[in-house]
């Protein structure tokens, strides 16, 4: 595999292992207000302390000198050691109320954004890993019925998947989630948005899947499946589906990242998941305030989080698809 | 009843400014003297949110149009948000009856509109003819009035007096009046004769129709964009020293959506004065950019107003649920406001740059506030044992409270989305509440669709928004105290009271209104707040300073707590030179 | 050529009317009103909810509406208390600006770059534009906005927020426009300038492998115009090909750019439409995007039969 592949790979199955992970790696719950630590910038890790000494790995405890501004110092006098593997979290700070481990700062309620973060990986990609089988689903069936059976059905629903394809998502996702009443509650928007993805990502999937379905359809094995007997659906499900599979899994591994892009836009223009919800998206909306994220640059972790799996993607996929429809 | 535009008015402005800033508070205001005598000259340039809805005020109460109207049109009496009394303004005196009933006012002489016509008392008449006309259906129709239907009785023995009579005693008297622009029957008379007055002066009139007698004319106006004013060469009034005001000679009013960009724009250079009072984050960003040489940040002190917490008590609201037994009840609220730790509630929503306050009125309001107002305490196990006395008790101590049917403590709270200190402030509700074991789950709307529920539809369960105080003096905020009126938020306009204590408000304020006595009034509203207090229809949490921000080239601001921090008083605004 | 012409702009007009109606179904749906305000007497409230449709049922507003919009009445917007026909052309160019901007930029920084990382498939000047673009295709709209909103927040070389400043000088208009455009249009340029770059990269490399080229090449014409002149016009077709998809994707991509940038354009008014409930300028603003989507498909489309003349089939 090249480098940049490997890279690719990792940088996946890193964010996967990590929200997979985050109840062990997060040192604070996604919702846990930190009194007096509104905006509080990234504890820094240290070895050495002022006078010079080693220690364990150990940080400072952060002083408040102006609350109005919110601006901190370290408190160079104090050595907080860090606790690995206690209280069921990888790693926290030995004195959680003086000194928390704010590994990426804190968001302007005091919420540890490192936590968030990877709490935030966990609805942010299982929205997309849902969408994405659900609109290969459809997609599918879509297709598949098209390629099979030809014809006006063909050209009907080929004309609808074009209108679709043909509107600007982002328009239609936002159209379609304003219908509905603005205050639901987390669940209900999960499944909402992955309702809304998966009409939106189907039409691709389905021009792809009928393309395929329909070369198959006139090959020698299923002509052959055909003379032995099976049905149309069989023969569809059995047969023709499968040759799909490679075609399924670019256009998955396309649709993932623009689901997560999707749903960290709807979020942060506050159609998406409701604040208190920890999610990428949420997280952004939090740094939407642009002079607080000049100043509190923190804010800014969803935003590589997201890159970083996007880029990740991409990576894996370098060799396949050139791009075209990476961007949605 | 008086249902002033007050209340109502700010409530609508608020949301239809989306102004992210808290708002107007007082206490003394810094007051930014002059070395020297300020030279006329200049221009400066301020931003508001949103295009006006009309150039008429007496059909539209955005802020923008409110800002319209201070800037071109001037009224009878003014109100110094300085000193929080009545001055003279177009009236240069005025006489009451002792009765309370009758007001002799006698107006300026040689005053002339924009235009070069002279004002007159007719113009006085035209204007409440136009308040009242059925075909015009104005805003301004319901405040003007002493009573439910009860107007005024306006009459003008010459052309330089007025008399108005009310139907029935009103203490405050010409207090009424700030809110009232004085228009010209020459220009609008036709339009009220004919039955088109409700379109007159819409936006799409040309800026030069738009007569007044107040200090700038409206030259330009470029929807999305801005509004420009020039000095009205005709404007009355004269400074201490002879000076023909206003001292400026151009004002400009942006509009920028985003109180953010304004920000920006303020810092960039580009923005003279913030007009809407700035919220303690507001003024973070700004201190935190650090260029004091540019901007000037001024603190107002405590604002006037705290937001607002308040459950729907209309009777039947929760027919047919499990909850209607307790949701209403004065023990839940009670319980509530001692559940809240309102330091760490100062301290999260607004940086620390709040106090705690527990009625309606703050320290603020001078006058007014009642100085015995009790001061609940942070008692998360004394508001659980009060919860216990109404039967919601943790039975099965999963931290949760139930009632003896095993319903859950649990309910709705609607709140504006996209204004930092009531989200802020609702989630700190939510989780010091969820610490005793109620449950609350938020919804953050859209501020018209929070208005138009608890306004038009009812059907909520409990809102944290924040209404705004028109008037410093309870008299002209009727609206909000009595049981029948259109802003009494927990229970609007109510046929008889829905409770005893209802009632005894409204009593209370049927004499604080007529009564010829200052000290009886004061004492008549302190025993308001001490029901209120009891009863608490409103749960108030902390209260936060108010700032304004003007750049170096301002000279001669008056800042001063109230809607308009900086332009309360725009002839006086000068520039440094 | 004619007949495919008219054929297409029916398709266009017929997308506009669905893409509008539907919008004004679903608006008119959704829960909350756009003309309910406090402190409104009963009669004004009325009185707007004739104004704007509101008292009639679905069914008769979109009839009535229909009816209207054929006269040339796009009804009023109730958010902004103008007529819809004012509001929405302004906002649309706008947004027009700003994507055609970067659709220019997009264009004139990717394909070159694609040019020369496609004919040096060795070089490392290749594999360097290769990994910028992996980069920048990695990077959508929303990112790209942020970050560039970040940097000049910080640095404040340009500005950010708005379209124009206040106390601009008169002459000096366009060039604070340019200023306030160079943001905006970069966040939505970036990603889309990369996916070009990688699109004309592989068609120019297999371009380059054509026969005809080789023999080209032992003619001992000079690489340069090799590559410039014969190999990039055989390439050109799948780039063109995509630009009808590309300007769906411009509009997505500007609704988040003009709302973390603050530009005025229609994705903003879109959204506050919808937040607003202002059901008239939802209909309109979905059908100008309606609109912009089918005139670039289609204005693609007549490219790419210029350029490449067997796809004008």
């Amino acid at each position: 595999m090249r480098r940049s592949k490997r890279v690719g790979v990792a940088l996946v199955a890193l964010t996967i292992a990590g929200s997979a992970a985050a109840p062990l790696l997060a040192p604070h719950a996604p919702d846990e207000r930190l009194p007096g630590r509104l905006h509080a910038p990234p504890t820094v890790v240290h070895l050495v302390d002022a006078s010079g000494a080693w220690h364990a790995p150990f940080i400072h405890p952060w002083r408040l000198v102006d609350q109005l501004e919110q601006r901190f110092e370290e408190d160079r006098s104090r050595v907080v050691p860090l606790v690995w593997l206690a209280r069921g979290s990888l790693v926290r700070s030995s004195d959680d109320r003086a000194a928390p481990l704010l590994i990426l700062g804190a968001d302007s309620y005091g919420r540890d954004v490192f936590s968030r973060l990877l709490y935030g990986a966990r609805i942010s990609l299982a929205l997309a890993l849902l969408s994405v089988t659900a609109a290969l689903a459809a997609g599918s069936a879509i297709g598949g019925a098209a390629g099979y059976v030809g014809g006006g059905i063909d050209d009907g629903l080929m004309r609808a998947t074009d209108f679709v394809m043909v509107l600007p998502a982002m328009y239609v996702a936002l159209a379609l989630r304003a219908v509905l009443p603005l205050a639901l509650g987390t669940p209900a928007v999960f499944l909402l948005l992955a309702s809304i993805f998966a009409v939106v990502g189907a039409p691709f999937v389905a021009r792809g899947v009928r393309a395929i379905v329909r070369s198959e359809r006139d090959r020698d094995y299923a002509a052959a499946a055909r003379a032995l007997g099976a049905s149309d659906l069989r023969l569809l499900v059995r047969h023709l589906l499968p040759a799909t599979r490679g075609f399924l899994a670019v256009e998955a591994t396309l649709l993932v990242p623009a689901f997560i892009v999707a749903e960290a836009t709807l979020s942060f223009v506050g159609l998406g998941f409701p604040d208190q919800a920890a999610t990428w998206g949420t997280m952004l909306e939090d740094a939407s305030n642009i002079p607080a994220l000049a100043d509190f640059p923190w804010l800014l972790s969803p935003a590589v989080a997201m890159f970083a799996v996007v880029l990740g993607v991409n990576l894996v996929l370098q060799d396949r698809a050139s791009g075209v429809e990476s961007i949605r | 009843m008086t249902r002033h535009a007050g209340i109502v008015t700010r409530f609508s402005a608020l949301v239809a400014a989306i102004a992210l800033g808290a708002c107007g508070g007082s206490s003394t205001p810094a007051a930014v003297a002059p070395a020297t005598a300020p030279a006329r000259g200049g221009e400066l340039v301020t931003a508001l949110r949103t295009d006006p809805r009309s150039f008429n005020r007496l059909k539209a109460q955005d802020s923008t149009t409110d800002l319209l109207t201070i800037l071109t049109q001037a009224k009878l009496v003014r109100i110094n948000n300085t000193t929080q009394e009545v001055e003279p303004w177009l009236a240069e005196s005025w006489t009451t009856s002792d009765d309370r009933r009758r007001v002799t006012l006698k107006l300026r002489e040689h005053v002339a509109f924009s235009d070069g016509e002279p004002f007159t008392a007719d113009d006085v008449l035209f204007t409440f003819e136009a308040v009242y006309d059925k075909r015009a259906d104005t805003v301004l129709a319901d405040s003007m009035q002493t009573a439910a239907g009860q107007r005024l009785t306006v009459t003008a023995p010459d052309a330089h007096t007025v008399e108005i009579a009310f139907a029935t005693p009103f203490a405050p008297g010409v207090r009424l009046l700030d809110n009232l622009p004085i228009l010209p029957r020459h220009k609008l008379g036709a339009a009220l004769k004919d039955g088109s007055f409700a379109r007159a002066w819409s936006v799409s009139t040309p800026p030069s129709d738009v007569v007044g007698l107040g200090p700038f004319v409206l030259t330009q106006y470029v929807p999305g964009q801005r509004l420009v004013f020039a000095r009205n060469p005709h404007y009355w009034r004269k400074a201490a020293d002879g000076t023909p005001l206003p001292y400026l000679d151009k004002l400009t009013v942006e509009i920028i959506p985003d109180q953010n960009a304004e920000l920006l724009r303020l810092q960039a250079g580009q923005l003279d004065a913030t007009v809407r009072p700035l919220g303690p984050e507001a003024y973070a960003t700004l201190r935190r950019a650090g260029d004091t040489s540019r901007v000037k940040l001024l603190d107002l002190g405590l604002g006037l107003e705290a937001d607002a917490f308040w459950i729907n008590l209309k009777p039947g609201a929760f027919a047919g649920d499990p909850r209607a037994a307790w949701l209403q009840r004065d023990e839940l609220r009670r319980a509530i406001s001692m559940a809240v730790d309102r330091k760490a509630f100062a301290d999260t929503v607004f940086l620390g740059a709040a106090e705690p306050v527990y009625g309606p009125f703050t320290p603020s309001n001078r006058k007014w506030y009642w100085e015995g107002t009790p001061k609940v305490p942070y008692d998360p196990a004394g508001a659980k044992a009060i919860l216990a006395t109404i039967g919601l008790v943790d039975r099965k101590g999963r931290g949760v409270l139930e009632d003896a049917k095993g319903t859950p403590v649990r309910f709705t709270l609607l709140t504006q989305k996209g204004r930092a200190p009531l989200e802020r402030g609702a989630t700190v509700i939510r989780d010091d509440l969820k610490k005793i074991g109620i449950t609350v789950d938020l919804a953050m709307l859209d501020g018209n669709t929070v208005i138009s529920t608890v306004m038009g539809s009812q059907k909520y369960d409990a809102v944290y928004f924040n209404p705004l105080w028109s008037d410093t003096d309870p008299a002209l905020t009727q609206d909000v105290w009595l049981s029948a009126g259109t802003s009494h938020f927990w229970n609007l306009e109510q046929k008889t009271p829905a409770t005893p204590w209802e009632r005894q408000i409204d009593e209370l304020m049927a004499k604080q209104v007529a009564s010829p006595d200052e000290a009886e009034r004061k004492r008549l509203f302190d025993e308001v707040q001490r029901v209120f207090a009891e009863h608490v229809p409103i749960v108030y949490f902390a209260v936060p300073h108010v700032y304004a921000a003007i750049s170096a080239r301002v000279a001669n601001a008056t800042p001063a707590l109230g809607l308009y921090p900086i332009l309360w008083a725009p002839d006086t605004l000068a520039v440094v030179h | 050529m004619t007949r495919y012409v008219l054929r297409r702009l029916a398709f266009a007009a017929l997308l506009v009317v669905a893409v509008s109606s539907g919008s004004l179904i679903l608006a008119r749906l959704s829960p909350g009103d756009c003309v309910t305000r406090a402190g409104q007497s009963s009669g004004e409230t009325e009185r707007l909810r004739a104004r704007y449709g509101l008292d009639k049922s679905i069914g008769a507003q979109y009839v009535d509406w229909l009816g209207r919009i054929a006269l040339g009445d796009f009804g009023d917007s109730c958010l902004y208390d103008r007529p819809v026909r004012e509001l929405v052309p302004e906002r649309a160019a706008n947004t027009a600006i700003l994507a055609a901007t970067a659709l220019a930029l997009a264009t004139f920084v990717g394909i070159p770059l694609g040019v020369v990382s496609g004919s040096r498939r060795r070089g490392p000047l290749g594999a360097a534009i290769r990994s910028v673009s992996i980069l920048f295709v990695s990077l959508p709209p929303i990112l790209t906005s942020l970050f560039l909103v970040f940097i000049c927040a910080r640095t404040k070389w340009l500005p950010i927020a708005g379209m124009r400043s206040a106390s601009v000088v008169r002459g000096d208009e366009f060039a604070d426009l340019l200023r306030h455009l160079i943001v905006p249009a970069s966040a939505l340029a970036l990603p889309l300038a990369a996916m070009f770059e990688r699109l004309q990269s592989q068609a120019m490399s297999e371009a380059m492998a054509e026969p005809f080229v080789v023999a080209t090449a032992a003619r001992g014409v000079p690489r340069a115009r090799i590559v410039w002149r014969d190999a990039l016009r055989v390439s050109l077709g799948p780039v063109t090909s995509l630009y009808g998809l590309v300007v769906g994707t411009l509009l997505s991509g500007s609704f988040i750019v003009e709302v973390v940038t603050a530009w005025p354009g229609l994705g903003s008014l879109m959204l506050n439409a919808l937040r607003g409930r202002d059901v008239y300028l939802v209909a309109a603003c979905a059908g100008a995007g309606a609109f912009f989507l089918a005139c670039g498909t289609l204005l693609s489309d007549l490219a790419l039969g210029a350029v490449d003349p067997r796809a004008a089939q």
